[in-house]
């Protein structure tokens, strides 16, 4: 394999990429955004009627959970928490859950909607924790494409969180605004460790998998069509932002097993 | 890259032909469904021939009039997808059925693809080869697990591929004929990305079409590894029309400052999976 050494002028091809991005951007927002929007229309049409699962919350919350903690295993971080400062400070902008979770009167996909909420709200946490700390200059040098990478996944799960919301909020349910409860103690443990920008990619990868999994397997479980549509919306998109992940980190560009080989089939057993 | 308009019309208009020749046996095919399901007949005779306009105008995008992919496993590859899938049983089946010849046209397509010097020759890109390697293993994965699936529903296995894009795909890959090493990792990268936004839309949308929650669950396992495809292929294709191939590489994190910002989200340009590209449900179905 050739090797990514040699610094190149990429002053040309800057260009030309930034403008490629703009050209995504504008694609992003004329087609994605009222996609969003008519997949969430159609899934709150399809959600009336659709019956509770009162066990599907729990193996979510419960998958979610075994996911992050597994992925916090494999996590190489330093031995000094340099960023507990920062991950304090953030911290004040975390809105933990106080009461139960899912919220009383939430059954079935509407109690699933506000577990993907309260999930995408935590990686919109970690990802402008991570931000606020790569500018603070807390993680060292930070490669442009960590910046356009982290920015964008942070838009896209700012996205889906609405998505979720304006499901809930078209029942007459009340907006998630908080991080996911069960994993929010790991993350910040874990974000409070990261030295670099090594180990923010890690615990990024951790989180994207704990989603992509937990989606994957709610995609099979979820009632209503509409629902099972959103889901499967979002999951190549979470497996999409691992996939890169592993590229930024010099790694083979997919999905794998913790040695390193390239999985045909994405597992759930994040989300089991 | 240099453009010949006129080259250019000359094989979008004898692709758009072959097209329509590969689109006849599925419009037979769903003409046979008349009695089963009118309603159901139009819906699907709507929806081939949306993808057909859908695709050809994918390739005017993809290829944008540039000479294109090379010969040298170009007639291979029409040989491999000379008979192409056509249609027929259960819903499930049939869903299952054109996935199978979806990935069957991936792998035949990989394979070709893999002869050619500048994507499985000594002068490639190291990174480029183990990826189309890897990536043409994992399809043909994807294909036993469909017919596996196929078969659990006691229908019949399609070893085929889809009907639809091979005149596409066979058009692509004569026009290889005289490309530059990069115009042709270029045309070979634009094509792969093609078939595997179709692959990844089709299975999304498929979720919410088979009935079985093993099949909903085998399509989940599936669309999300297509969809990483599509981001490699998308940041790969970025990299060549940057002319700096060179950063197409595998290497420790320090090297990662020498990307350029867009690499970091030029993979992924939606936050929602679109379906508008999906393959029609029954368009590789087993007759």
């Amino acid at each position: 394999m050739s090797k990514r050494t040699k610094n190149v002028d990429v002053a040309g091809s800057e260009t030309e990429l930034t403008a490629m991005t703009r050209d995504l951007d504008d694609l992003h927002h004329d087609v994605a955004v009222p996609s969003m929007w008519a997949g969430v229309s159609n899934m709150i049409d399809g959600m009336r009627g659709a019956t509770a699962r009162p066990t599907s919350r729990r193996v979510f919350l419960m998958g979610t959970g075994a996911a992050v903690a597994s992925g916090a295993a494999l996590l190489a971080v330093g031995s000094t928490p340099g960023l507990a400062a920062a991950a304090t400070r953030v911290e004040s902008h975390l809105h933990l859950a106080d009461a139960a979770f899912p919220p009383a009167g939430l059954e079935g996909d509407l109690a699933v909607a506000a577990v993907a909420a309260s999930l995408e709200n935590l990686a919109v946490f970690a990802y402008q924790s991570g931000l606020a700390a790569a500018t603070a200059g807390k993680l060292g040098t930070v490669p442009p494409a960590i910046g356009t990478f982290a920015t964008t996944a942070l838009s896209h799960h700012t996205q889906h969180a609405a998505a979720w919301n304006a499901v809930l909020k078209s029942r007459g349910k009340a907006k998630v605004t908080v991080t996911n409860p069960t994993l929010t103690p790991t993350i910040q443990a874990n974000f409070a460790k990261v030295t670099d920008i090594t180990g923010l990619a890690q615990l990024a990868l951790s989180l994207e998998n704990a989603a992509a999994a937990t989606y994957q397997a709610e995609t099979s479980k979820l009632k209503s069509t509409a629902a099972i549509g959103l889901s499967a919306s979002i999951e190549p998109v979470e497996m999409q932002h691992i996939a890169i992940l592993y590229y930024v980190m010099g790694m083979y560009p997919g999905s794998q097993t913790t040695a390193g080989t390239p999985i045909a089939f994405s597992s759930t057993s994040a989300a089991a | 890259m240099t453009a010949d308009p006129r080259a250019l019309a000359e094989l979008l208009e004898e692709s758009q032909d072959l097209h329509a020749d590969a689109m006849r046996p599925t419009h037979e095919t769903l003409d046979e469904l008349v009695e089963r399901s009118h309603s159901s007949r139009d819906d699907d005779l709507r929806s081939n021939l949306d993808f057909h306009e859908d695709h050809a105008r994918g390739l005017r995008q993809t290829f944008g009039g540039a000479t294109l992919l090379g010969a040298a496993g170009g007639a291979a590859l029409v040989g491999v997808l000379a008979s192409a899938a056509s249609a027929s049983s259960s819903k499930d089946a049939q869903v299952l059925q054109t996935a199978a010849s979806i990935e069957n046209l991936a792998v035949a397509t990989y394979k070709t693809a893999l002869t050619l010097p500048y994507i499985g020759g000594a002068t490639a890109n190291g990174v480029v080869t183990k990826f189309a390697q890897v990536t043409m293993g994992q399809h043909a994965q994807h294909a036993d697990a469909f017919n596996s699936a196929i078969a659990s529903l006691g229908g019949k296995p399609q070893h085929k591929p889809d009907p639809a894009f091979v005149p596409v795909v066979n058009k692509a890959v004569k026009s290889l004929s005289g490309a530059t090493a990069a115009q042709g990792a270029l045309g070979v990268v634009g094509l792969a990305l093609e078939l595997e936004n179709i692959a990844a839309e089709t299975y999304v949308k498929d979720t919410t079409l088979v009935r079985s929650i093993s099949n909903k669950a085998l399509f989940a396992s599936i669309m999300g590894i297509e969809a990483q495809h599509v981001a490699v292929l998308l940041a790969v294709q970025a990299l060549l029309k940057a002319d700096a191939p060179q950063l197409i590489s595998l290497s420790e994190p320090a090297t990662l400052e020498a990307l350029p910002a867009s690499a970091g989200n030029v993979g992924f340009p939606n936050a929602f999976y679109q379906t508008s590209n999906a393959a029609p449900a029954k368009q590789g179905a087993v007759k």
